[in-house]
């Protein structure tokens, strides 16, 4: 694959997406079938970026620059369509018990103490209920998952894609520094989700000094392009 | 209106907010529902009950119901309690040095002559041994308290009336940390003085600039 090699600090030169890549047929994909545009073939101008700059100490920091920037990446118009199903789901618990907790405050300051009792501890146990809920739901169902999207492509047919990424931050190792491991599942299917065109799932791992310098400027383009690549392997249905 | 980041990002922040203070909150709630008490953590804010406590300590409290099986149920000459009068908004904190038990039925017990009535004003309650009545909810108790630095009883605090009963009482002390209460005391002043300048510190000011900073 033929590409134009890219200064480090980003100059107004745009790139240009390879020319082999419209043509070239995946493996896992019917011949003749035009793909979906990846994410690599979309450009974004030097002008639209604001410089992201965080505290490359702190890898909690870092892993949520570059969970922001993947999801900034693959929300693009003509890209995927984020689905919130999770945050909603936390958003929802969690201002629950905020408010069943604040029902409660309200409660007690106006009703004194002895009377006020069953009601607080309906109130409370409520609350532990919620908390608890949103615990299991972020840690069994929610777990490493930073973004879900989906599109909807007419070519021939109403092609549907789904596409889940996870991330998290390998620590540090002796020498080694910390790391950002992404996974990516992909899923394209026709006819309502019944037959399913391809499947793949990626993942890769990088150190975080490749994508932040020692001021913490985050290096979006080199960051971009290695998600992209990722996400194409799983678009053509490899699976690593 | 919410900027780039949107309404989402917003209410997950406003939330993260919301419950750091939620959270700790009802923590205080269980707490005060399973000590029993209003109040299970207090400051002493007076010098009345040195050389025992001084003013910031924190005192920890539980008001055990009398019909519960929790051991000494009830109040004793000694103990030392956290009481309010109706209408004095200030808990005082100081030791029972006379208390009159009172239960409604007689009820025949062992080492017991049916009668009605015990009065325990004498300092070691010990003696009572294998007559303990079981705990009862119609049990009255009538008590006099008096600070240890005090040099008279607290009658005349008692606002008219002539004993503290049970419902006046927040709680017994059953545990101490030594000047941790300061930190309560310097934010109250804090916020007196935080207070006499409405719009300079705004919890709305605050939101809005941490929103802003995202």
């Amino acid at each position: 694959m033929a590409r134009t090699k890219k200064p480090e600090n980003g100059t107004s030169t745009a790139r240009s997406p390879s020319p082999s890549r419209a043509s070239s047929a995946s493996p896992s994909s019917p011949s003749g079938e035009d793909k979906p545009t990846g994410p690599l073939s979309i450009i974004i101008s030097p002008e639209d970026r604001e410089a992201i700059k965080v505290n490359n100490a702190n890898a909690t920091e870092l892993k949520n620059a570059c969970d922001d920037a993947m999801k900034r990446y693959l929300s693009r118009p003509e890209l995927f369509k984020q689905i919130y199903l999770h945050t909603d789901v936390r958003l929802g618990l969690g201002w629950l018990s905020v408010f069943v907790a604040a029902g409660t405050a309200f409660y007690g300051y106006k009703v004194e103490f002895e009377k006020s009792k069953p009601v607080v501890w309906a109130g409370l146990i409520l609350y532990i209920l919620l908390t608890t809920l949103q615990t299991l739901y972020a840690y069994f169902i929610e777990g490493d998952v930073v973004y879900v999207g989906k599109r909807k492509t007419f070519s021939r047919r109403i092609v549907s894609e789904r596409i889940t990424l996870s991330s998290r931050t390998v620590p540090v190792e002796r020498s080694k520094p910390p790391a950002y491991e992404v996974s990516i599942t992909y899923v394209r299917s026709t006819s309502g989700g019944k037959s399913l065109l391809a499947k793949g799932k990626t993942h890769g791992v990088r150190e975080y000094n490749s994508f932040f310098d020692e001021e913490g400027t985050m290096d979006q383009e080199r960051f971009e392009r290695w998600v992209g690549e990722l996400v194409e392997q799983a678009m053509e249905g490899k699976s690593s | 209106m919410f900027g780039k980041l949107g309404l989402r990002v917003f209410l997950l922040q406003a939330m993260t907010i919301s419950s750091s203070l939620a959270s700790p909150f009802m923590i205080w709630k269980g707490l005060s529902l399973v000590t029993n008490t209003e109040s299970p953590v207090v400051v002493v804010l007076s010098g009345s009950m040195e050389p025992a406590f001084y003013r910031g300590d924190i005192l920890f409290l539980t008001n055990p119901r009398p019909e519960s099986e929790e051991p000494q149920s009830l109040y004793k000459t000694g103990d030392i309690l956290v009481y309010k009068i109706p209408g004095k908004d200030i808990p005082i904190v100081h030791r029972v040095i006379e208390a009159h038990d009172f239960y409604s039925e007689i009820v025949p017990s062992d080492a017991d002559e049916g009668v009605a009535e015990s009065t325990s004003d004498t300092a070691q309650d010990a003696g009572r041994g294998g007559s303990q009545r079981s705990p009862r909810s119609d049990l009255k108790q009538l008590m006099l308290t008096k600070g240890d630095n005090n040099p008279v009883d607290d009658l005349g605090l008692y606002d008219g009336l002539d004993w503290l009963e049970r419902r006046h009482i927040v709680g017994r002390v059953r545990g101490y940390l030594p000047y941790v209460g300061y930190i309560s005391i310097f934010l109250n002043e804090a916020r007196q003085l935080l207070l006499s300048r409405p719009g300079a510190f705004s919890l709305k000011h605050i939101l809005y600039s941490k929103w802003r900073a995202s």
